[in-house]
């Protein structure tokens, strides 16, 4: 089958029919600029409560009476565990001279407390990737079995809204996408399908010449693929419009959108996606092929 | 070439073809005759499978194609040239584009194309009009684009379904001739017509149907 022919075919269609090519390939870009604008915002909520587990830490106040070499053994212990990264020890003395630092002005309030209240602590960083609740319960159930361990603390609710965000935030993203993706498949298979329905008398002629499915097939598949990929374009164009007319102009406002980042990948990824979309509406559209 | 072996067609209230046995060689020109409704097209479809046979065997060219697989059909389709009684054109296509679409369909290179195409219509006397659009053109001169499209491939057998039925004598004669030069280029040819005037002194073989039984045959 010759494929120049089929472009020619589906090219001269297009401009035929090129009104409701058009609006078809405005819908598809307004379907792509919401996914886009949603996922970039999916994406750049993830990218900062990604950073924030680095500020995370579980911290161990020890019982005065333990040795040194028993805090050593117990350190040793704890970087065992899989979702441990770093593991650091803290002496009663460097956190007394901590806090008097960070008093300053009225460390007078620690004077008449004598000697130093505060206890030896260890403090524990865990892996960026396997932070969350579940695996700090679990670190945290078995180092209370531990002994010579007075206190555990670790910011139980911060972890928890943190994780919730983070998933509330991705299944918004993915049910977006979904019914945003089963939109843009929908208005290439509408307009493919209407094409169809009017060339049916010429597609019932190919057949009766000996076309095959490939042959009556090019042609609506290049269709749907110019629909999808333009409406991809016009949406990377308006994203890009978008970005930078409000979020350049504001961050001058508001520098924390001075963080949000732009995946110059979106270039490629939103033609691509319309291409993907155009291809698949224009496959359901034809359907099965029968002579 | 074609052998048709007790073949029956019913529809919904009526049976189109009943029973009906006959044989084609190659290189034979045949008109398959009867009045209207007699199941004259219904046999042409059994043999281009725009109708399957409910009972009975048909074969074309040693195929048995009324069990032949979906996927199978464009490729008998292909060695099948056919004229239909209600021409089948694309309307929005030249009449250059409508002859050559049957030799693209076939995957004919594009240099070819051309040369073919001008030949074809030369044969049926529309050289002058290819750049012309079928709706532009009288009924005669849309049944000779669909008897240069038929032709184009060279395929080895051509189907003519009524193929004067929408003309004025002269032109039914030229139609004749024309069918009679591709004959004896080689081709098998199945005409079907109600028109006696069509096959009278051709010196061809006719079929004759009646209400979908086979009623005899003759020389015209």
């Amino acid at each position: 089958m010759s494929l120049p022919y089929s472009f020619r075919v589906a090219i001269s269609s297009l401009l035929h029919e090129k009104w409701i090519n058009f609006l078809s390939m405005l819908t598809m870009a307004i379907g792509l600029l919401f996914t886009a604008i949603t996922l970039l915002t999916v994406y750049n909520i993830d990218l900062m409560t990604k950073k924030l587990p680095e500020k995370f830490s579980i911290m161990l106040y020890l019982k005065d009476s333990l040795a040194r070499e028993e805090i050593d053994t117990l350190i040793e212990g704890i970087r065992q565990d899989p979702s441990v990264d770093r593991v650091f020890f803290i002496p009663k003395d460097e956190a007394f001279r901590e806090l008097k630092a960070t008093l300053r002005n009225t460390e007078y309030i620690l004077d008449g407390l004598g000697e130093n209240p505060l206890p030896n602590s260890i403090e524990i960083k865990l892996k960026a990737q396997l932070l969350g609740p579940e695996s700090v319960k679990k670190l945290t159930a078995k180092l209370k079995e531990q002994a010579g361990i007075s206190e555990i603390e670790y910011g139980e609710k911060f972890l928890a809204s943190l994780h919730s965000v983070r998933k509330g935030m991705n299944t918004i993203g993915l049910v977006f996408l979904i019914v945003l993706s089963t939109g843009m498949i929908f208005i290439c298979y509408s307009t493919v399908k209407i094409l169809f329905y009017r060339k049916d008398e010429e597609i019932k002629t190919y057949k009766l010449l000996g076309a095959t499915k490939g042959f009556i097939r090019t042609p609506f598949l290049i269709e749907g693929a110019v629909i999808g990929t333009g409406g991809g374009l016009i949406s990377c164009i308006t994203l890009v419009s978008l970005y930078y007319t409000f979020i350049f102009k504001l961050s001058q406002t508001f520098p924390l959108l001075n963080s949000m980042y732009f995946p110059v990948e979106l270039f490629l990824a939103l033609p691509a996606a319309g291409l993907l979309l155009g291809i698949a509406g224009a496959i359901i559209a034809i359907g099965r092929i029968r002579y | 070439m074609i052998r048709f072996e007790d073949v029956s067609k019913h529809y919904d209230n009526h049976t189109a073809l009943r029973k009906v046995s006959f044989s084609v060689e190659r290189g034979e020109m045949v008109f398959i005759t009867g009045p209207s409704g007699s199941g004259k097209s219904t046999l042409l479809k059994l043999i281009y499978l725009s109708e399957r046979a409910d009972e009975g065997s048909v074969f074309v060219s040693g195929w048995e194609i009324n069990t032949m697989r979906d996927s199978d059909v464009p490729v008998l389709r292909r060695k099948i040239g056919v004229v239909y009684q209600e021409f089948r054109l694309l309307y929005n296509m030249s009449v250059f584009e409508n002859v050559a679409i049957a030799l693209r369909i076939r995957g004919v290179d594009e240099r070819e194309v051309k040369a073919r195409v001008f030949d074809s219509l030369k044969i049926v006397n529309l050289r002058h009009k290819s750049d012309n659009y079928p709706h532009a053109l009288s009924g005669g001169e849309q049944q000779r684009i669909a008897i240069a499209r038929a032709i184009v491939a060279e395929p080895i057998l051509i189907l003519a379904d009524e193929p004067t039925g929408n003309v004025d004598p002269d032109t039914s004669a030229g139609i004749i001739r024309t069918f009679k030069e591709i004959n004896a280029r080689g081709a098998t040819i199945l005409i079907a017509t109600h028109n006696r005037e069509l096959f009278r002194d051709t010196g061809k073989r006719t079929l004759k149907l009646d209400f979908g039984n086979f009623v005899g045959e003759g020389i015209g």
